[in-house]
């Protein structure tokens, strides 16, 4: 008679090259442990709400000139540039509104990047495998640092490209200088995002208490620091990154005057007095979440 | 090569000395880490691991250097400590092949030999829940898992067998005896339970204060009892008993009934238990001397020396 028979495989020796960097394990686990929240498909939709805004608004602008570029039409452009605005201003106010669209994504994903380490005791299981300090930190970096990367730096790249794809033509070389200030300035938002989150969740204790620090945060000192740049005290325009981030990019896509379609879109007041203080001031708090990070990590590993 | 070399390690927390002079240098496929709470086993670990350096001393595992390369010592170690050592939203089999990727594999190799091993370590559909789900059984197994899930050389474990129910306990320590005698990954395993070292190891590290009372084989910790032998029957004879004290010697029932635990007297040889047997005309199937069970020998090593 024939019988199913089961036969235990047992322990087997593991051959072949490891090549895998740990760093990108971490970076991954972040995602999927963020993906799986609610809060983050939603700020995501949000996101994706934004950038059909700014496309929208890009392309009507572009079309609008195509269209007007043509023969006894062109007289029309100084007008229409006041009512649609320049590709300058799209870009510029598609980064700052993302950028505090991006601190509700990346707060709700990597609140916890560090905090839920801490708490969950799982300092012991990375360090028991061979990674390093530097490992881990750069692990949880690369992991936030993704994020603001998806829903900030990579559309203001494609918003650009679209500019110049659909530009009427002696448009186009006006064009292509824009791709270093659009994108880099959406680069130094996603970097002060990612540092700023990542150390609070260094210093926090709950991942809740961080996110909810981490929003709450960016949106009073950004409140609180325009009330009281308009109250005459210019110093503390300097502590709001937002505001910081604001006139770095205005200063770097040399946006003008607002036209009536950016004056319809919430937070373009204006910039804080120098550019290359508000530099300054970004490049604090980006080295500031990052001392924490370290901090932390010396603090809680002490070899390796 | 030793399996550990460590010489002259010493470890301090603040009032604490963790480790006072550890010397020792073992071999084997099983070690057992014994010791009352707070001998220093945990840190002893944990400073094989390069996870904490230690003040003083030379600490080398698998012929490494553990001070000077920690991250190649770790790569060839397998470690599933006593805490919780999870990462809450992650499933078991998220977790453990987390761990294989953590130590270089590729997520696909990492997956398939996750698998493997919560086939080994008796993880059934559970893995596919979040761990912290599991009872604390399904997390010893699962840490277990992770420790062995890149194929390491040596494998931690840290009191992996507290909380288990008997059941559970007995399907662990099984696993360590097929690591051991398979060709798996040399195991220290760290406890306070003398069974659990007893049943599935070859050599032991005994540990008070910081300090090292013991290393070496079981078998050396476990001296013959002077005078003391076990002697089974054919059938249950309760006329060698007579025999034997007729003999001058004393014999007391053992485990079962065909068993007998008898004392020679002073001088005498086993000799005299074959002549008792043959004057009760009684067959004798087994004759061996006794030796001190590991309770026994494990107090008598921390006694020895704190006297």
């Amino acid at each position: 008679m024939m019988r199913d028979e089961v036969h235990a495989i047992g322990y087997r020796r593991l051959e072949g090259p490891r090549p895998v960097w740990p760093g990108w394990p971490i970076a991954r686990t972040l995602w999927v442990l963020g993906w799986r929240r609610r809060a983050t498909k939603m700020s995501l939709m949000a996101c994706f709400g934004v950038f059909g805004v700014h496309g929208v608004w890009l392309v009507s602008q572009l079309m609008a000139r195509r269209y007007l570029n043509l023969g006894p039409r062109r007289g029309l452009l100084t007008g229409v540039d006041r009512v649609v605005g320049s590709v300058h201003e799209v870009l510029a106010a598609y980064v700052s509104i993302q950028f505090f669209v991006t601190a509700l994504v990346i707060a709700v994903v990597a609140s916890g990047a560090i905090a839920d380490d801490r708490r969950a005791g799982a300092f012991e299981l990375y360090f028991s495998r061979p990674l390093t300090r530097l490992h881990y930190a750069l692990g949880k970096l690369l992991g936030a640092g993704l994020i603001p990367f998806g829903t900030l730096v990579f559309p203001t790249f494609v918003l650009w490209l679209t500019a110049v794809g659909i530009a009427p033509p002696g448009m186009r070389s006006e064009l292509w200088w824009l791709a270093v200030p659009a994108v880099g300035s959406a680069a130094l938002g996603a970097a002060t995002l990612t540092a700023g989150i990542i150390g609070l969740s260094a210093l926090g204790e709950r991942s809740l208490t961080v996110c909810t620090a981490f929003v709450a945060g960016l949106l009073l000192m950004s409140g609180v620091c325009e009330g009281l740049v308009e109250s005459g005290f210019e110093a503390w325009g300097y502590l709001s990154p937002e505001r910081d981030l604001r006139t770095v990019v205005d200063w770097l896509l040399q946006v003008g005057h607002d036209s009536l379609s950016a004056s319809l879109l919430p937070g373009r007041p204006d910039g804080n007095g120098s550019p290359a203080l508000s530099l300054l001031a970004l490049g604090a708090w980006i080295a500031a979440g990052l001392l924490a990070l370290t901090w932390r990590i010396r603090r809680e590993v002490r070899a390796g | 090569m030793a399996l550990l070399e460590l010489t002259d390690v010493s470890k301090r927390y603040g009032a604490t000395q963790a480790l006072d002079a550890v010397s020792c240098a073992l071999d084997g496929r099983a070690i057992g880490l014994l010791g009352p709470n707070g001998a220093g086993k945990t840190t002893l670990m944990k400073v094989l691991l390069g996870l904490d350096a230690p003040d003083t001393g030379l600490v080398r595992v698998l012929g490494i250097d553990a001070r000077q390369a920690p991250t190649e010592v770790r790569g060839r170690l397998g470690y599933a400590a006593e805490g919780p050592g999870r990462l809450p939203g992650l499933s078991g089999l998220e977790s453990v092949a987390l761990a294989g990727e953590l130590c270089g594999l590729r997520r696909r190799t990492a997956l398939l030999r996750a698998h493997d091993m919560l086939d080994l370590v008796g993880l059934d559909e559970a893995r596919y829940r979040l761990v912290e789900t599991y009872s604390t059984g399904m997390h010893q197994r699962v840490k277990v898992a992770m420790a062995l899930v890149h194929d390491p050389d040596l494998v931690l474990l840290d009191e992996p067998t507290s909380g288990l129910d008997p059941e559970s306990r007995d399907e662990l320590l099984d696993l360590i005896v097929h690591l051991r005698e398979g060709g798996g990954p040399a195991v220290i395993l760290s406890t306070h339970l003398l069974h659990d070292v007893e049943r599935t190891c070859d050599a032991v590290l005994i540990m008070q204060r910081g300090q090292v009372r013991f290393a070496g084989p079981i078998a050396a910790l476990q001296q013959p009892a002077t005078g003391r032998w076990t002697v089974r029957t054919a059938f249950p004879a309760p006329a060698l008993a007579d025999a034997l004290r007729a003999h001058g010697a004393m014999a007391a029932p053992g485990e079962r009934p065909e068993a007998w635990t008898v004392t020679l007297p002073p001088g005498a040889d086993p000799t005299l238990i074959w002549q008792a047997a043959a004057s009760a005309q009684i067959s004798v199937v087994h004759l061996a001397p006794q030796t001190d069970s590991l309770e026994q020998a494990f107090l008598g090593a921390i006694k020895e020396t704190a006297s």
